[in-house]
């Protein structure tokens, strides 16, 4: 195998590949590396922890085709230190060859015949626009659970909602809901369940794209996005019945402008200083009241004009999870719904209803 | 607390008026493990250790063998030494549950090491008794639950007490009275005292200095001359029993637990069950008394071969719900069946960590909705209106409804 192209460019496919490359390989020594396949003048550099494989499509000037598997991060580092400009890259016998100006270097390649094989996807592909799909990840991927004790609850729902798709992720204590009417791409009743660190990988490559093309399948989703390619495991087992938990009716509304209730989470917040200490939200048709108070260190306050229908009500929330739902939440009015001090509160955009956040109160006594 | 006599004279201005700091120390704490679960070293001069010993055991201390000491010469001081290679899982598991028994006599417990502790014990005395009481009751139920011989001192101060129970070691209980301080430390050497060291040691004893008693007649500018200041100022305050500082028991406690031994005889799961049920209720309504509840429960086994076992949980969502608890600690009593079938159960214990303020609790949405408080804060509510006994689980009727000493809030 033999080619050359630009460093910039082989840094940033290296860099993308590398992201799903096995933390010092794990089971698999051959996994710490990225497979890179020469054809023509196409290269696909490939890494992969098995649940997560991400394959990165680049034009080069090649010269004789071969495959081979670099150490991920010594050739990612090599690459990266280069100046600007033109490198080689070749592979004869165990070594691979860079080559940059007067720089050479010689790196022990991994046995390629070890790297495992990765099926191709023949799922049928829908194409949805990058920015929605970007912006629907933002909204509902920080939902899932990090807790790796909760499997399920670290996974993103894909459904079929409609004649659209819906995502759903919840860490049990919020739930996020967005619909992406048109986007019909799983049958009726149909949903995949993707692990949300998938997805966190996919909204960093949907940047400046233009088109994502989604092929949900039985055990592997897949999505590409210009010349990425990432495919991730599915998560198995069922998603909770989130739909008997939304509400069905309100009786305490209140309308507040977006941006001016995330400032105002955002100040208040620095004086909820222990772990759990909640941001209070009194509500009364004064308006709404911030309030938080951490034992021995102090307090904030802050009043907000707000428009409210209901009974004079006071819910406490965790401020980050409060401050999430407002600034993922679109338009610069949203509403909270809220039934009591224990109950899920809803936030939406006033007049939306494609994106719900479902957040649970912190019980204060 | 009886009123005092008369205002202690000025050099008591620092004791407290009541001895009621207790000092707990396990004796010989790795050996005696060692020899609670190989008999075969009961009674016989043994250390534990590899290149140096880390710890001997009485019958190994009478012949001069002591800790840091190389096994070499520890032999060549006691021939017929046995020395074992340490077992720290077995250490830290012991240390555990003694301290899980210092926690359950009162919530102001500081731990000095995995073997001492400061307890105090001041304010329990209508709950307890007198802290002489606490301190026997204490002893008997490590020696019981636990299988260890721990001594305890008693005294107005942290130091006093730390000095009663190097003087009661082996296996001791000794009370320094209130007003009694100088009398008890003034006779000791002053090797005794903290920060005298073999350089500090040699300086005042060819000074002629050699107990607690001379030193303290020292006056402060001639000690200062031997000692410098900062060592000076120290000494001297120790050995007027001047040692203002209090049992501090850092952050709040992690965790919430309640043990109980079985005996040796065969248990029916039934009957184990009724343990882990009472248990359970106690932890749960000290958690909530306490207004705090918590995510991870552990289940603490000791088995009729005396070994122990562990087993954790954590559930969803952080509680002090009695059910919630109590369904957990079954499941992992149930993982442990086989072993208990096997070996038999002789110690049960169940704690509740990760604890965090009940009074702000994020609450979870109700994927499984159907677990509710109410019933807890009933029983809770009269209880505390009609005593502990006055509502009890069906299954612990016709059970002694309390075995346990009553508790401080936690």
């Amino acid at each position: 195998m033999k080619f050359r192209c630009e460093r910039d460019v082989l840094v940033e496919a290296l860099g993308a590949a590398g992201r799903a490359v096995a933390n010092r390989g794990g089971a698999l020594p051959v996994l710490s590396g990225v497979r890179a396949e020469l054809e023509g003048d196409r290269l696909r550099l490939t890494g992969s922890d098995l649940e997560l494989t991400i394959a990165v499509d680049i034009t080069v000037a090649g010269s004789a085709d071969g495959l081979a598997v670099l150490p991920s991060r010594v050739a990612t580092d090599v690459v990266r230190s280069l100046d600007s400009g033109s490198v080689e890259v070749s592979v004869e016998g165990d070594e691979a060859h860079i080559t940059s100006g007067r720089f050479q270097s010689a790196i022990r390649v991994l046995p390629a015949d070890e790297f495992p094989r990765l099926a191709q996807p023949t799922d049928d592909a829908v194409t949805l626009a990058a920015a929605d799909f970007a912006e629907a990840l933002h909204q509902v991927v920080p939902a899932a659970s990090a807790d790796d004790a909760r499997p399920i609850l670290t996974g993103v729902l894909m459904a079929a909602e409609g004649h659209g798709l819906r995502l759903v992720a919840t860490d049990s204590y919020r739930l996020a809901v967005r619909d992406l009417p048109g986007a019909s791409i799983l049958r009726e009743g149909q949903s995949v369940l993707v692990p949300s660190r998938a997805l966190r990988e996919l909204e960093r490559l949907l940047g400046g794209a233009a088109e994502v093309t989604l092929r949900l399948g039985e055990r592997e989703a897949t999505f590409e996005v210009g010349g990425v390619r990432l495919t991730t495991r599915l998560i198995e087992g069922e998603f909770p019945n989130y739909r008997g938990l939304i509400p069905v009716s309100h009786p305490n509304r209140l309308t507040v402008g977006r941006e001016a209730l995330a400032e105002a989470v955002r100040r208040v917040k620095l004086m909820a200083r222990e772990p759990n200490t909640p941001v209070r939200l009194g509500m009364s048709s004064d308006g709404l009241e911030l309030i938080a108070i951490t034992q021995d260190v102090g307090q904030a306050h802050e009043q907000l004009d707000a428009d409210y229908a209901g009974t004079e009500l006071t819910v406490a929330f965790n401020p980050d999870y409060l401050l999430n739902g407002v600034e993922v939440t679109p338009g610069d009015e949203i509403v909270l719904d809220t039934v009591d001090a224990q109950k899920p509160a809803v936030i939406r955009a006033n007049g939306g209803n494609e994106f719900l956040y479902l957040l649970m109160p912190v019980r204060v006594s | 607390m009886p009123p005092q006599d008369d205002p202690p004279a000025c050099e008591h201005m620092f004791v407290h008026e009541e001895a009621t700091i207790m000092h707990a120390d396990l004796d010989s704490f790795f050996a005696s493990v060692e020899q609670r679960d190989d008999p075969s070293l009961r009674g016989r001069p043994m250390a534990v250790g590899g290149g140096v010993i880390l710890a001997a055991s009485y019958e190994a201390k009478a012949f001069g063998v002591r800790t840091a000491m190389g096994v070499g010469r520890a032999r060549l001081a006691c021939p017929g030494l046995i020395v074992v290679p340490p077992r720290f899982h077995a250490y830290s598991e012991a240390s555990r549950a003694v301290f899980a028994l210092f926690e359950d006599t009162t919530p102001l417990v500081e731990g000095i090491s995995i073997d001492e502790a400061f307890l105090e014990v001041g304010g329990l005395r209508r709950l307890a008794g007198r802290p002489v009481e606490i301190a026997a009751r204490l002893r008997a139920r490590v020696r019981d639950e636990v299988g260890l011989a721990i001594t305890v001192g008693i005294a107005s101060t942290k130091f006093l007490a730390k000095v009663a129970s190097a003087v009661a070691k082996p296996d001791g209980l000794l009370l320094v009275p209130a007003g009694t301080e100088l009398a008890f430390l003034h006779p000791l050497p002053i090797e005794r005292l903290w920060g005298v060291g073999p350089a500090t040691s040699e300086r005042l004893r060819s000074r002629g200095i050699l107990t607690v008693g001379e030193l303290a007649a020292v006056p402060g500018n001639a000690l200062a001359s031997m000692l410098g200041r900062g060592a000076a100022h120290h000494l001297n305050a120790l050995a007027h029993a001047r040692d203002p500082r209090r049992v501090e028991t850092g952050r709040r406690r992690r965790s919430i637990g309640a043990q109980r031994a079985l005996g040796s005889r065969p248990h029916t799961p039934a009957e184990i069950d009724t343990s882990l049920v009472a248990l359970v209720d106690r932890v749960t309504s000290r958690m909530r008394k306490a207004e705090r509840v918590g995510r991870t429960v552990m289940l603490r086994l000791r088995l009729g071969d005396f070994s122990r076992l562990t087993r954790s949980h954590s559930v969803a969502e952080a509680t002090a719900h009695t059910p919630t608890i109590l369904m957990a600690a079954r499941a992992l009593l149930e993982s442990s069946g086989p072993l208990i079938a096997e070996r038999g159960l002789t110690l049960v214990g169940i704690s509740v960590g990760n604890l965090v303020d009940e009074r702000a609790v994020q609450l979870s949405l109700p994927f499984d909705a159907g677990s509710s408080g109410a019933l807890d804060a009933a029983v809770d509510d009269i209880r505390t209106r009609f005593g502990t006994g006055s509502v009890t689980r069906a299954v612990l009727l016709h059970h002694s409804p309390s075995l346990e000493m009553p508790l401080l809030p936690d």
